[in-house]
């Protein structure tokens, strides 16, 4: 029934879309995992670029890199990406005797589209008040920014890192399941970028997001070897074969009629293996 | 042997469970994410619903407007069961004093809910804690006679609805409170893909738990019991199909095992899965090619990468 199917969004990546069986269920929180180096920022400036194109409002929570360094690696691959909006919580220096509260983080923290901002890493005022960058002032900086601008789509690149920066890791279970009912309440699609979890630990922001895309970089035979798994997507059927990936200069892209090679498929049963 | 157990409403698993849940007590769905859990636990209410019983659904961690948006992409309509949206509200991280939920909100039937998320009042964002969860049931009970409770997901309630000094404690009492009022209930755990047995793992009666895991072909999904008190029940590891039609145990006994290619064609909307369990990875080098496209196998034989230490899956069962 036609009724029945939600609005998809598109991930920017057509054999993604196609692995999740037309792409992303509107409004909802949605992980990025993967190791370094596995593509996990690039899908998701593809993701905002696809939303752009489509005259969508688009913003990128950049915690790892400065923006102006995002920038220059983008434009490496040719997109025009200056209308896509850019929240800088980048952490450029410790000053923890400076210490701002989470409110004032919020007033002072602007966010600019990616073509205004300055070649510089960040400038002198920011360096000196370095605020306190943890999930909870994520959140109130989101949540002020959402107020004067409605976005569809939002990237968070990564949590991993908020999550070490946060002063009380405790705090981080509620923080994060705090950050996932907000984004889910302001309706906009989201992508949380995240480190390859550890397999022997319960992350909140598995168990709470509604689906997984996972990047998977190996070295496998002496050469790397890239592939895509949909791990978990609610409310949807999805692809359950890894489909191989490459990085080129057009961006990600998948081809999602073809199988990974024998031996990738090997690494990767080691990983999974029913052992018990 | 017990008479009139009830059933799961998952094809195949009753089978498993030797006619299937023994009525009143609590147990377990567990299994890492993706693998089908909300699911197993809705078929559950729904065969309650279908044999007129009075079912209820506490969420904890999705959104239940979300969970009857996806239920629907199964064809089921999971409007008269009645929930109890337990999601919590945003956080303000200001001083304003939380409220005690227990008075505002209610058991509604799905089919009554709004279509979008509830919002998070913004004047005062309400503190939602195992306290209150387990004040409401022992409330409801009172009101209307439920034979069916589904707590998705236990590992929320956990989480974010316990301060860690009391953690096991809240839950074991908890679980008491389900047992004492009689009504069977399922919680749904979420695994780490290193699985480590919590508290509310062996305080129930049983554990069914899901598994997924990637052979040489793909994708495979499993199911086993791990452990029923008082009743017998198989002890082998089935496998799982998760379809247009929900969660359904392919291989179920008494049936023999079925031979590979002897499936019904009536559940091939997924990838081919081989109905066995597969082989080791040592024998990997026999398998069949599987159906599809041919990939062009450009990797040099004799340098497979050994399995990683401390990767080898979900190790301690009980």
């Amino acid at each position: 029934m036609k009724d029945m199917l939600e609005a998809r969004i598109s991930t920017g990546v057509s054999g993604i879309d196609d692995m999740l069986c037309g792409g992303l269920i509107s409004g909802r929180p949605y992980v990025v995992s993967g190791t370094t180096g596995s593509g996990k920022t690039t899908l998701g400036i593809q993701f905002l670029h696809q939303g752009v194109k489509l005259g969508e409002r688009a913003l990128l929570v950049a915690v790892d890199e400065p923006p102006s360094e995002i920038r220059e690696n983008v434009r490496a691959l040719g997109w025009d990406v200056g209308k896509i909006r850019i929240l800088d919580v980048h952490p450029a220096s410790k000053a923890f005797n400076k210490r701002v509260s989470l409110v004032e983080v919020a007033a002072q923290r602007s966010v600019g589209a990616l073509r205004e901002m300055g070649t510089g890493a960040r400038d002198e005022a920011m360096k000196q008040v370095m605020p306190d960058i943890s999930i909870q002032s994520l959140q109130l900086m989101l949540k002020q920014e959402l107020q004067e601008t409605s976005y569809s789509r939002v990237v968070v690149d990564s949590l991993t890192s908020l999550k070490k920066l946060a002063e009380n890791q405790a705090d981080n279970a509620s923080s994060i399941m705090s950050l996932l009912r907000f984004i889910s309440e302001s309706g906009v699609t989201a992508l949380i970028i995240t480190d390859l979890p550890d397999p022997a630990e319960l992350e909140p922001e598995l168990f709470l997001c509604r689906g997984e895309i996972r990047l998977h970089r190996k070295m496998v035979s002496s050469r790397l070897d890239r592939w895509v798994t949909i791990e978990k997507l609610r409310g949807s059927a999805h692809d359950t074969l890894p489909r191989p990936m490459t990085i080129s200069e057009v961006g990600l892209t998948v081809d999602p009629d073809r199988k990974i090679p024998k031996n990738s498929m090997r690494v990767l049963q080691a990983f999974t293996q029913f052992a018990r | 042997m017990i008479k009139d157990k009830v059933k799961t409403g998952v094809p195949g698993l009753d089978e498993m469970l030797e006619g299937g849940l023994i009525p009143g007590r609590v147990y377990a769905v567990s299994g890492t994410s993706g693998t089908g859990k909300t699911t197993l636990a809705v078929q559950f209410l729904l065969e309650g619903v279908r044999s007129g019983e009075r079912v209820l659904y506490i969420a904890l961690d999705e959104p239940p407007n979300e969970v009857r948006q996806n239920m629907r992409s199964y064809g089921w309509d999971i409007g008269q069961v009645q929930v109890f949206d337990a999601t919590p509200d945003v956080m303000s991280y200001d001083k304003t004093p939380v409220r005690d939920v227990s008075t505002e909100r209610k058991v509604v039937y799905f089919r009554d809910l709004p279509e979008s998320v509830r919002q998070t009042s913004e004047r005062s964002p309400a503190d939602m804690t195992v306290n209150t969860i387990q004040e409401l049931v022992r409330q409801e009970m009172k009101v209307r006679k439920y034979s069916r409770i589904v707590v998705d997901s236990l590992t929320s309630l956990r989480y974010f609805y316990i301060r860690t000094s009391e953690e096991n404690a809240s839950l074991i009492s908890f679980l008491r409170l389900l047992s004492d009022i009689g009504v069977t209930s399922l919680l749904t755990v979420q695994l780490p893909e290193v699985s480590r047995p919590d508290v509310e793992i062996h305080m129930a009666r049983g554990e069914i738990r899901l598994h997924k895991w990637y052979d040489g072909r793909g994708l495979i999904r499993g199911i086993t019991v791990e452990k029923y008190r008082g009743s017998m029940h198989d002890h082998r590891l089935r496998m799982v199909k998760i379809s247009s039609t929900g969660v359904l145990v392919k291989n179920a006994p008494p049936e023999k095992k079925i031979r590979p290619g002897t499936d019904q064609a009536d559940m091939s909307e997924e990838s081919p899965e081989p109905e066995e369990i597969p082989p080791p990875p040592d024998d990997a080098e026999s398998e069949k090619a599987p159906a599809g496209p041919p990939v062009p196998d450009t990797q040099g034989r004799n340098e497979q990468k050994p399995p990683e230490a401390g990767r080898e899956g979900p190790g301690g069962g009980t």
